[in-house]
């Protein structure tokens, strides 16, 4: 009873103790945050320029020693790879290991005869250690989108929630994404150009994540937001086909000593299907099938393929134009069944297709 | 009444329920977030009235299409919203039509244009005689923070047919911006994650004070994304620099220091900022040479090439602003006018590919502004709307003739002067006398203006062509007193009909320095000054006047404080500083002339005595 007493004070206490200004709370938070985790993100500017691939993307430091991360990128692949820190410091950098399957890359500062020392950067152990955040959590994300900081100038702080945190490998439009486990699903603008290696943080300002690279759904041309998890793993196999884990905390760990898994096998286009289309002459040219091959799987299908047909669906996915008929038929090994739905004058008509392993060069002839 | 009863059985059930299950989790919500979310939505009620949905008549078509939106600032009526929404058919609309949240629509005229800041500042008539429209207020945008909350309204993709704003919320990604986007230049502008559509531009963009900080004008839209997660606005610091020039119908220009800089090194820490060129002009003049360090511009100290960019981008063409340089050991500060960046002739912006651009359709003639709007514009060269500025120069000259009507006085001025010679090795008390003479003897109409300085004769005749051209800057180191004092007299007693026709402008406020002790620190003394640009017989002049009352100086709101002559093109003027106000001779007139040529004294007079017929 007298513990219940005591109890009841305490709270009165509480409520007659001045309360701070709620806004004024929550509305200067992140602008302390961002100015912490500015001094931690790196400017890397490397190799690009032309083509439409930009030379420029964003890091975070690691250690002391001017380790950072950033996303495994054309960008690397120069011998004058610089970066500018938050107070315009340019250095010159190399890239230390490089993991294809996790899409990151990990860089260091090039000190020369004098090392120095960088006094901001994340606690990546924490990091690796942290559990995957929920769906709904706040999150800040820290990059340099379109290049708008360079020398001094702070990167862009966005605001966002994780709307999911789901695999990223998915059978549509997501072909060049190597990393294929969970990522953070941002709803903040956050792949944009060089923003790639940006941080992704808790409204603390603890990294949880690296922005990934901008990914564009082809089928519906909506672009996805992500970030890959500090914490990320995969299993990839290895030269012998064995699989093997691959993780973050690896890279980061063994730094120099870190080997890549080998690169995977390309799988696209092992199966034979034999069918010929139309030219693909637009950027959008619907699949009408211009002729079967005799003999090939699409001429022993039931019912036949015939020439003029119009492929519409490939196992219930839509296929507006050739190049996502391809991308789809590639992801189907030699001796898979798939459905295809064709129209055939105005008719919809179901056909069976058995994928065939390609026929050798002399027969093609 | 069987009815109710099954209502109030219903509502007991569910009371019941409540009581008796464990509230569900979903509803169970931090109350601080709730007050939060109230004190947000209370902050848009407040906000809203303010803003504006611009509308213009498509020429093509001819009907009201949404352009963009803007904000009110002023309850006559005067709001902000960007160039390219004013020009938004390849031409700039002179009346338009905005949409206010009370859901009607008022006739709107272009008022003055800031093409390279993106700005326009544009005027809503009243519904109703008197009518005083709501205002936003004007924040401090030098004062946000990365990070901060922030409030965008404004009519995207013109959804809102009753004008009610869109909002969306986001926080200030990054401060002091550059960026140049073809003709236009963000300069120290305020980049937000805040959404931002097309439709968002010249909308305003709130603190979570519900104060205005900038002017929504630019989303980084690539690939046909829309929203890329980066919104751009016009600092409101920045706007405020040209806001009077603006609603003096002017068509402003930014501003260049007649020098280039580079940073000294790309690698390592950040290197010096240095100058890399420099043409013709005030700063050359103060000593800026190649090599030297930019140390700080308009008290600001420059670090990067960027950051002297976004501080030069502030300011007006016209505005003189403190350098900072240094050569080796030597520290030098000095007071320099900033030169035009661009001719002040309105190129029309073209679209890529569309009429008037390259490869496209010619563009089509702009129609000749119609509806009530149109009698508050007037087309001129060089202006964004030329009926501002003669309002502008009325009001200004109607406040001056309160303190002092000069302009019966059509005859000889004659003038005794006192004070202290401030040249040479020390001060010495001198005295003088100038006659400013309506018609000199030489052909019996041309004005004569005759000074005696010191016990030396002066003689002017400022129209005659044979004149010796160091008349004009007489006495030695003054930059042009004599000449002064003639456009003085020329000013008080005509006006706009004492000069070249057409060259009597008001150019919105300048700085303006009132005498100056040996070390001064500018930025602090500084005062923003109304001013007017004359010419006379192709000299030009500049007179500033009293923001406000000031008892130290002796000024009265709206007295004439100050003046310059250019009596050579590409010298320094003559600047005389008018103080201590008094009657003399039956009118209102300085006590003190303070006569200074490039910021460095020439003479303390004082006026003893004045006829003035």
């Amino acid at each position: 009873m007298k513990r219940l007493w005591i109890a009841c004070a305490v709270l009165l206490g509480l409520a007659f103790l001045p309360v701070p200004q709620v806004t004024s709370q929550t509305d200067t938070a992140f602008t302390a945050v961002a100015q912490k985790v500015n001094r931690k993100i790196v400017k890397v500017f490397g190799a690009g320029g032309f083509r439409g691939l930009v030379s420029y993307g964003t890091g975070v430091f690691i250690n002391k020693e001017g380790y950072f991360l950033t996303i495994n990128s054309h960008i690397l692949d120069t011998r004058d790879l610089r970066i500018h820190t938050y107070d315009g410091t340019r250095y010159h950098c190399e890239v230390v290991c490089r993991e294809p399957e996790l899409d990151m890359a990990l860089c260091k500062i090039k000190w020369g005869a004098r090392p120095g020392e960088i006094e901001d950067y994340f606690d990546i152990e924490s990091a690796l250690k942290r559990e995957p955040l929920k769906a709904g959590t706040n999150i800040l994300a820290f990059n340099n989108m379109f290049q708008l900081a360079l020398r001094d100038d702070p990167v862009t702080v966005q605001r966002g929630v994780i709307a999911a945190y789901a695999p990223l490998y998915g059978r549509i439009g997501v072909f060049n994404a190597a990393y294929r486990g969970h990522v953070y699903v941002l709803d903040a603008i956050t792949n944009n150009p060089g923003s790639a290696g940006g941080a992704v943080t808790t409204r603390k300002g603890e990294l949880i994540g690296l922005i990934g690279k901008e990914l564009r759904n082809e089928l519906t041309n909506t672009w996805l937001n992500f970030a890959i998890p500090i914490h990320a793993s995969t299993e990839a196999p290895d030269k012998d086909g064995k699989k093997i884990k691959v993780s973050v905390a690896d890279m980061v760990r063994l730094k120099e000593e870190y080997r890549p898994v080998p690169p995977r096998e390309i799988a696209k286009n092992t199966a034979y299907h034999g069918i010929v289309l139309v030219p693909n002459v637009v950027e959008r040219t619907p699949p009408y099938v211009e002729e079967v091959i005799p003999g090939s799987p699409a001429d022993k299908a039931t019912p036949r393929l015939r020439a003029d047909d119009l492929i519409v669906y490939v196992e219930g996915l839509p296929v507006p134009d050739i190049n996502t008929f391809n991308n789809i038929m590639a992801t189907y090994p030699a001796g898979s069944e798939i459905k295809l739905e064709v129209q055939r004058g105005d008719k919809l008509t179901s056909i069976t297709l058995k994928l065939a392993a390609p026929p050798k060069s002399d027969e093609k002839k | 009444m069987k009815s109710d009863r099954s209502v109030l059985g219903v509502t007991l059930l569910i009371i019941g329920l409540a009581v008796t299950l464990p509230p569900a989790r979903a509803l169970d919500v931090d109350k601080r977030l709730l007050e939060i979310e109230q004190k947000r939505t209370e902050l848009i009620t407040q906000l809203k009235p303010a803003v504006v949905s611009v509308m213009g008549r498509d020429p093509r078509t001819k009907n009201v299409i949404g352009l963009g939106s803007g904000v009110l600032i002023d309850e006559e009526g005067y709001a902000l919203t960007n160039f390219h929404v004013v020009s938004a058919f390849g031409y700039v609309t002179p009346v338009m039509q905005c949409g206010l949240p009370d859901g009607k629509l008022y006739d709107c005229v272009l008022v003055g244009l800031d093409p390279i800041g993106d700005i326009a500042l544009i005027k809503l008539l009243p519904g109703t005689p008197g009518q005083k429209f709501p205002v936003a207020k004007i924040g401090d945008s030098d004062q946000v923070k990365q990070g901060e909350w922030t409030l965008l309204m404004g009519n995207p993709f013109a959804l809102a047919t009753d004008f009610q704003p869109t909002v969306t919320y986001g926080i200030l990604s990054a401060t002091n911006r550059y960026i140049n986007i073809g003709k236009m230049e963000y300069t120290n502008c305020l980049q937000v994650d805040t959404s931002s559509n097309p439709g968002n531009s010249g909308g305003p963009l709130f603190n979570n004070k519900g104060e205005l900080i900038g002017i929504l004008s630019a989303g980084n839209v690539n690939r046909r994304r829309g929203n890329c997660g980066a919104g751009f606005a016009v600092s409101i610091n920045q706007v405020k620099n040209f806001l009077p020039g603006l609603r003096a119908g002017l068509l402003m220009d930014h501003a260049t220091l007649g020098a280039s800089m580079e940073s000294e090194t790309d690698e390592g820490a950040l290197s010096r900022v240095l100058v890399k060129n420099v043409i013709e002009s005030d700063a050359k003049r103060r000593g800026l040479e190649v090599g030297d360090q930019l140390v700080a511009f308009a008290g600001r100290p420059v670090f990067t090439v960027n950051a002297y960019k976004n501080l030069l981008g502030q300011f007006p063409r016209g505005w003189r602003v403190p350098i900072v340089f240094r050569r080796e050991s030597t520290r030098v500060e000095a007071l320099v006018r900033l030169m035009g960046a661009t001719k002040r002739v309105l190129e029309e912006p073209k679209g890529p590919g569309g009429p008037g651009g390259p490869g496209g359709p010619p563009r089509p003639a702009p129609p000749p502004p119609t509806g009530p709007a149109a009698k508050y514009y007037v087309a001129k060269k060089d202006f964004a709307n030329y009926y501002f500025n003669e309002q502008a120069q009325k009001r200004l000259l109607a406040k001056l003739a309160e303190h002092s009507d000069f302009s019966k006085l059509t005859g000889d001025w004659n003038l005794k002067l006192g004070g202290k010679l401030l040249t040479g090795v020390a001060p010495r008390a001198i005295t003088g006398a100038i006659s400013l003479r309506e018609k000199g003897a030489a052909d019996g109409k041309s004005p004569k203006v005759l000074a005696d300085i010191d016990g030396l004769d002066f003689p002017l005749e400022p129209l005659s062509t044979s004149e010796r051209s160091t008349a004009f800057t007489d006495p030695p180191e003054s930059g042009g007193f004599v000449l002064a004092m003639f456009h003085w007299r020329q000013f008080l007693v005509y006006g706009p009909k004492g000069f070249d026709k057409e060259a009597f402008v008001h150019a919105g406020v300048e700085p303006f320095f009132p005498p100056l002790e040996d070390k001064p620190n500018y930025m602090k003394s500084m005062i923003l000054a109304e001013t007017i640009h004359t010419k006379f017989a192709g000299v030009e002049g500049r007179f500033y006047f009293a923001p406000q009352d000031n008892e130290d100086w002796g000024w009265k709101k709206g007295m004439l404080i100050g003046m310059e002559v250019f009596p050579l093109k590409d010298e320094d003027s003559c600047e005389i500083v008018f103080t201590d106000y008094k009657e003399i001779g039956g009118k209102m007139l300085p006590g003190r002339l303070h006569v200074r040529k490039a910021m460095k004294k020439y003479a303390d007079f004082t006026l003893t005595t004045a006829n003035l017929k």
